[in-house]
């Protein structure tokens, strides 16, 4: 164990013991320069890496499966005590885990080097979180991220008390535009031969002070051979259809509603759902006959009763563009 | 239109490879002329594959093993039709491409007139999330014939 006052220079000692993370500490902080064994590094302690020495000031947390949040010890915050920058570090965690959708099992896993790939190949790309990747000393690939400051775009749209006809016509337009730039960026990645590999609605941040849309979090990835994109594809026909119905409807969510009910439920038939979630309805018109037909015949392309599904995310892209024409 | 006699078959372990592979030979087993390729493409191993210390020479002579199982076993069939002499067999890493196009590749360099390949039928969500080979064929077929056995 070593200790992080007998490593770190002295011109950083005051900084260190006078930091409010330390201040509270009841034992010393120690010093790592290898991030093997991430459980061992805690609040309080220094990780030296990239010429520079970065105070563990936090750690990230992240809900899934429908488990409430949970503390990510292989994503802590940092700060570089040197310049009081502030980042998220991502250490090297090779977890392997399954993921259900609908009947299927898909093997998921973390990639460290397939995040790598991407950050190097969205650096300056304003719809991508930002950061690097270096060696620490036992070679591990940590990942030292920028932080996006802003709000998760699921939480964004939820802003105001607007019911949904109004969010529809005055937010949805801008909000549409905004995610298709995104989805652009998503065909660069594929068209790089990379996947995001972790679509969800909470991974796109909205930046408070540009108001742009940016993707974080890249490192997982999944191995499907024939089709290696569909995963990327499918996920962005979820959020799409979140974004359009500002919810996820299931039929009980149909039932509750105040303005659908029974009469609404009834017009639902199998071919309405989700290809993959035979319980989450996708054609939005029957809930919102508001919504043009050219933007739910893109939903359409997600359902059960498809003909025929999006190959690639430029097709959706496209659509989606064109769509956004008749939603003023 | 390349010659329709020089037939490139897709073949793995599955039950709708034999059935396609009996097929063809139920049809060229009468055509002095005929060529066939027996051919098994296998993809890319997992990414997490290397990080836990597998080495890609390591997986393709698993999967050249494997292969020659499958041309073994398909050679007795072809024999049965008095075909044996006729075929030749391939092995082939899908590198960076699909199973479907590395399939549409060796058709290529090939020039091979048929392709043949077996049809698992799968559902709609399968066919979305998992893909279908002979789809893939299908849909990107230029100068040539697919023959899909189902």
């Amino acid at each position: 164990m070593e200790y992080a006052l007998d490593k770190l220079p002295q011109r950083l000692h005051g900084r260190l013991r006078h930091h409010r993370v330390t201040r509270s500490l009841r034992r010393p902080p120690q010093f790592f320069t290898d991030t093997s064994n991430f459980t061992a590094i805690d609040y309080g302690d220094i990780i030296a890496i990239d010429d520079r020495f970065l105070l563990v000031t936090g750690y990230t947390r992240e809900g899934r499966f429908g488990i409430d949040e949970q503390v990510k010890p292989w994503v802590p915050r940092v700060e570089d005590l040197e310049s009081e920058e502030k980042f998220i570090l991502k250490l090297v965690f090779h977890e392997t885990f399954d993921m259900q959708f609908g009947q299927f099992t898909i093997n998921c896993y973390r990639n460290p080097e397939k995040e790598a790939r991407v950050l190097e190949l969205v650096k300056g790309h304003p719809h991508f979180m930002q950061g690097r990747s270096i060696l620490d000393e036992a070679n591990n690939l940590v990942r030292i991220l920028d932080i996006v400051n802003g709000n998760r775009l699921d939480k964004f749209i939820h802003r105001g008390e607007l019911s949904h006809q109004e969010y529809f016509y005055q937010k949805f337009p801008e909000v549409m535009r905004q995610f298709l730039k995104c989805v652009k960026g998503i065909q660069f990645l594929h068209e790089n031969d990379l996947r995001h590999g972790d679509i969800r609605r909470d991974h796109i941040f909205v930046d408070r002070d540009t108001g742009l849309y940016i993707w974080i979090d890249f490192d997982y990835d999944f191995y499907m051979p024939e089709r290696p994109f569909a995963l990327d594809l499918y996920e962005l026909g979820n959020i799409l259809t979140y974004l359009t119905a500002r919810a996820r409807f299931h039929e009980k969510d149909i039932l509750m509603h105040p303005d659908m009910g029974r009469a609404v439920l009834d017009t639902i038939v199998p071919g309405d759902l989700s290809v993959l979630s035979k319980n989450r309805i996708v054609n939005l018109k029957k809930l919102f006959p508001y919504i043009p037909d050219r933007l739910n015949n893109i939903l359409l392309h997600f359902s059960h009763g498809t003909e025929v599904f999006y190959e690639t995310v430029a097709e959706l892209h496209d659509e989606l563009g064109e769509a956004l024409t008749v939603l003023g | 239109m390349n010659d329709w006699k020089r037939i490139l078959i897709a073949v793995d372990q599955s039950q709708t490879s034999i059935k396609a592979l009996s097929y063809t030979a139920d049809i060229t087993s009468n055509l002095s002329d005929a060529e066939l390729c027996l051919l098994y493409i296998y993809p890319e191993p997992p990414p997490n594959y290397y990080s836990s210390g597998g080495s890609l020479s390591d997986y393709q002579q698993q999967k050249t093993a494997a292969a020659e199982v499958i041309f073994q076993n398909s050679m007795e069939l072809l024999e049965k039709y008095a075909l044996g002499e006729k075929v030749t067999t391939r092995c082939k890493m899908a590198d960076h491409i699909t199973i479907s196009q590395a399939v549409l590749e060796v058709q290529a360099e090939g020039k091979f007139g048929t392709v043949v390949v077996g049809k698992r039928g799968v559902s709609k969500a399968e066919e979305f999330l998992f893909g279908s080979i002979s789809n893939g064929i299908v849909h990107h077929c230029h100068d040539f014939t697919v023959w899909v056995v189902g």
